[in-house]
């Protein structure tokens, strides 16, 4: 059958197959690139001495300045609409998807681009390396990841811009408070009573984002304390600053408006395949996804609330244990819960089990997710109910690199 | 005996310069990498930074160091694969024995066992949650299901190995059905389980490590994803890329190692 | 015509059996009988009509994302299973330093696919500028890694387990390493390439849709799982879990008959 060869003929393939493939994955490291890394290199090293600390406002003032390319990034004071065809032309914008890119497509539309985006990993790798120019970043995380030099960061400092989702008008609602409605109906007092704790919880945090910081580091969060601090600081803009900029003061209220801009935006840009799914998408009104009574009963009482049907429960984070859900781990740590007679164990997130499984499966009974993925898993047919809205504003910014 | 030892010496020399020959070559890309990349320890680090990181002593969340919470995490996750992939095997060697008794049994399931393997954990994950409401043992539950699957195939096909003859012979000598597989099957088998036992310990640990990353609470794929996504060192990660190669090959070898502690004894009862 | 085959008749009953299981699954899950026992919804998890339905709905879309998987997960296998030979010929010829080989290759295989596709989409970021080119070999890489080592464990057994004498027998006609090698080794090695081909074929459509998961590039069968099951689109995920399914059930099938036809006439 098989022709006569001989065996160092069969070892030598082996061998080189074996380095060929090496060769391919180490090769690839070498390749490219050496010139754009070189700029970064320096602009790091540089320490940017100048005090261009490029605010929001500056860069979407759309300055349209026929911008005379520099270097391979994009110009400080460019406009968005610039920056965003450019990006979209070169297939360069990147999201994490998973119920997250809505916001980057209502964006790419806004500026007649295709919603087409690249998979961009949990990490800012591919925004680093340039594999993706305009990257999804949070502000409280990843956009603090990308700026500061603590481990873990990237050190770009002021070298970065980026776009807010809120200025450009595609901003949607993010960290809410839900249940399933049902556990809603059968037990107002624990749910009013948790929000209570909760909102009581936020507020403390708010003022004092420190010591909140290092509560959830003292709850065993893994994240570093730095991280944590910066982390506190940027979510207490999200929680006290609406999407037109103004100041909120009552904590978990929903904003009509907000919710509204969230559903339709959510109905535009989620693309269901279950023609079900999508049908009961295109019908979803905001009652049937969030109900108001129970946190205005809850913030208009002084935590007399009549005693809880249910005093065991557990909350499930969207993400892992982060100054992100400072609130709760305060209202913990503060003995908020105990005061409305609650005993509440906080589980952390960041699995493909998402927060809406979690809870409509009854694993846990409170859970804190985008208003984005409710309005999707209603859609599915679970039947989920927003109780309060924490994040006032869209959290997602798209960050790109600035030539120096 | 003295060929055998030197046989043995040679087998780990060759497996000593293959190793150093992959670690030169993991340098040679770690220094290739150090030189381009803005963020080489993200893409390929030097084996000695991964070393260096677990002898940190600075303390990265609340109270531990990071090889502190590579090892309570990974704790963690070999109890609950030792659990796992007890109930799986036992649940493999159940099924075979079952499949053995009734045929039709056998041609009815079989084909399906193949194919629960094939589908997704994510797929069984919901399931296996809304049926247990606990992700923690629905995390056990998923373990054992991914590692069942060689013990019951070798299981079945150590049990078919013993000719019919032998059955036929022990018939004859007015033994019943428990006494052929106390005396007969079930220690003939038994090499065959050892190879199903040896060929998922490795995947029970890896099943472990996967079903960790459904959700938060503790384990190597929890802590594993959370490096990922830069919210703790990026050290986490390459400690468990080492640490899991290393479990996985010492769950093999100690699963020989109690075949060769069991096996003796049975010889003995084997040969009726 | 008409006599009783008992041989015919134990196919006919393998088929049989496997299908009429199949039927009483199918009857008790459309009428909601195995929600009941394994205590879930129809929301965790949907009616066979309607999952059907979906992926009558998405036909087009379903096939290009089970194209995209096919290819990585059929490269990976081909690559892998050449290299895990490959690596099981140097062990027979050199086994001095091939059983190193083997271990290596083991090792490899206790590190979890979820922390390898990482770190080859990592190293596979400069292979090209089009994200989809480069994610699929990095997603080709993942697939190989894990076809490799069952491919060289087992047939390494292939060339080694000879019947006995066969091998002395071959001395005794003055045969070199060579030919025992060509007339003994690798005809005796082609049930245990079976064997591996039989643990590597679901490896390989698992690990594919794994890879897909930390992939640059959104594409393929394990993704669309991804993205429906964390969105709390499980109707969608299961059209898409059943198309996996079905991926492995035809791959596993055409390696079964490709058994059948190569080692016919072989006593197994």
């Amino acid at each position: 059958m098989m022709k006569r060869k001989n065996l160092t003929g069969k070892k030598a393939i082996t061998v080189l197959l074996s380095t060929a493939i090496l060769a391919t994955l180490l090769s690839g490291c070498g390749k490219e690139e050496a010139a754009a890394s070189v700029v970064v290199d320096e602009a790091a090293t540089e320490e940017v001495v100048t005090d261009e600390t490029v605010a929001t406002e500056e860069v979407t003032e759309a300055v349209s300045e026929a911008a005379e390319s520099t270097g391979p990034y994009y110009d400080s004071g460019s406009d968005v609409e610039s920056i965003v065809i450019d990006a979209a032309e070169k297939g360069k914008v990147g999201n994490w998807g998973l119920g997250n890119e809505y916001e980057v497509q209502a964006l790419l539309s806004k500026y007649g681009q295709d919603t087409a985006y690249l998979s961009q990993a949990f990490d800012m790798d591919g925004f680093d390396d340039d594999s993706i120019s305009l990257a999804s970043a949070m502000t409280y995380n990843e956009l603090g990841l990308i700026k500061n030099d603590y481990e873990g960061g990237y050190g770009y400092a002021d070298t970065v811009s980026f776009i807010d989702m809120n200025e450009e008008g595609v901003a949607m609602l993010e960290d809410n408070l839900f249940c399933n409605a049902a556990f809603a109906e059968e037990n107002p007092n624990t749910v009013k009573a948790f929000i209570y704790a909760s909102m009581k919880g936020w507020e403390y945090a708010c003022a004092n984002p420190e010591e909140a910081a290092e509560i959830v580091y003292k709850y065993g969060s893994s994240v570093s304390a730095q991280h944590q601090a910066y982390m506190a600081g940027e979510v207490k803009k999200l929680v006290e600053t609406d999407t037109k900029g103004v100041a909120v003061s009552e904590y978990g209220k929903m904003d009509e408006e907000a919710m509204q801009q969230t559903l339709d935006l959510a109905k535009t840009y989620i693309k269901l395949d279950d023609s079900a799914a999508a049908d009961k998408l295109a019908s979803l009104t905001l009652d049937e996804i969030r109900s108001t009574s129970y946190w205005e009963e809850a913030m208009a009482s002084e935590g007399e609330l009549g005693a809880p049907e249910k005093a065991e429960v557990s909350i499930q984070l969207k993400w892992l244990p982060q100054a992100q859900f400072m609130g709760y781990y305060v209202a913990l740590d503060k003995g908020y819960y105990d005061e409305v007679g609650l005993k509440v164990n906080i589980v952390s997130g960041g699995g493909d089990i998402g927060e809406t499984t979690a809870v409509y499966s009854g694993q846990v009974d409170f859970g804190v997710t985008w208003v984005s993925n409710l309005i999707a898993a209603n859609a599915g047919g679970m039947d989920l109910l927003e109780i309060a809205q924490v994040y006032q504003r869209s959290g997602l910014v798209l960050v790109y690199k600035l030539n120096q | 005996m003295k060929k055998k030892i030197s046989a043995l010496k040679n087998k780990y020399e060759s497996t000593i310069v293959w190793l150093i020959g992959f670690l030169v070559i993991w340098e040679i890309g770690a220094y290739i990498v150090e030189g381009t990349k803005r963020s080489p320890e993200n893409v390929l680090p030097h084996i000695y930074q991964i070393v260096g990181s677990v002898f940190r002593t600075e303390l990265v969340n609340g109270s531990q160091t990071l090889f502190q919470i590579v090892l309570s995490n990974m704790g963690i996750t070999l109890f609950r694969a030792l659990i796992g992939y007890l109930i799986g095997a036992a649940a493999g060697y159940l099924l075979a024995m079952l499949m053995n008794l009734f045929r039709p049994l056998e041609k009815m399931i079989f084909p399906y066992l193949m194919l629960i393997q094939m589908i997704p954990i994510l797929g069984m994950a919901p399931i296996v949650l809304a049926v247990t409401k606990d992700i923690d043992k629905s995390r056990i539950i998923i373990a054992a299901i991914l590692t069942f699957y060689p013990v019951a195939t070798n299981t079945l096909a150590g049990l078919k190995a013993v000719g019919p003859q032998r059955v036929e012979l022990m018939h004859s000598l007015a033994a019943g059905q428990i006494e052929i597989y106390k005396k007969l099957l079930i220690p003939s088998s038994l090499p065959y389980v050892f190879t199903g036992l040896k060929i998922s310990a490795p995947m029970a640990i890896t099943a472990s490590i996967l079903v960790d990353t459904l959700q938060g609470g503790g384990g190597l794929g929890c802590i594993l994803s959370q490096s990922l996504k830069h919210a703790t060192s990026i050290y986490i990660f390459w400690q468990i890329v080492l640490f899991s190669a290393v479990i996985g090959i010492a769950s093999y070898y100690g699963i020989s190692l109690i075949e060769r502690i069991v096996n003796p004894a049975m010889k003995k009862r084997g040969s009726v | 015509m008409g006599k009783k085959n008992p041989y015919r008749k134990e196919r006919i009953l393998s088929i049989l059996y496997p299908a009429g299981f199949a039927l009483v699954l199918l009857i008790s899950w459309q009428t909601q009988i195995l929600h009941k026992i394994l205590g879930t919804d129809t929301f965790t998890l949907p009616l066979p009509i309607r999952i059907l339905t979906i992926m009558m709905d998405n036909s087009s879309d379903i096939l290009t994302d089970v194209a995209a998987t096919l290819i990585v997960a059929l490269t990976g296998l081909l690559l892998g299973s050449v290299l895990g030979y490959l690596l099981a010929v140097l062990a027979t010829a050199l086994p001095r330093w091939g059983m190193g080989g083997l271990n290596m290759a083991s090792a490899f295989s206790a590190v979890p696919i979820i922390a390898i596709a990482p770190i080859m989409t990592n190293l596979t970021k400069d292979v090209s500028d089009d994200p989809n080119i480069r994610s699929m070999v990095a997603k080709i890489l993942v697939v190989m890694l894990t076809c490799t080592v069952s491919m060289s464990t087992n047939a390494y057994r292939g060339f080694i387990e000879l019947k006995p004498f066969s091998k002395d027998l071959m001395k005794s006609y003055a045969a070199g390493s060579w030919t025992i090698f060509e007339k003994l080794r690798i005809p005796n090695c082609m049930p245990y390439i079976f064997t591996a081909l039989k643990v590597s074929v679901p490896a390989s459509i698992i690990s594919a849709l794994v890879s897909e998961y930390f992939a640059e590039y959104i594409i393929g069968v394990g993704r669309q799982i991804r993205e429906n099951i964390v969105l709390a689109q499980y109707a969608t995920a299961w059209a898409y879990i059943i198309t996996a399914c079905l991926m492995g059930i035809v791959m596993y099938g055409c390696l079964m008959l490709a058994e059948t036809i190569m080692l016919k006439g072989r006593r197994t």
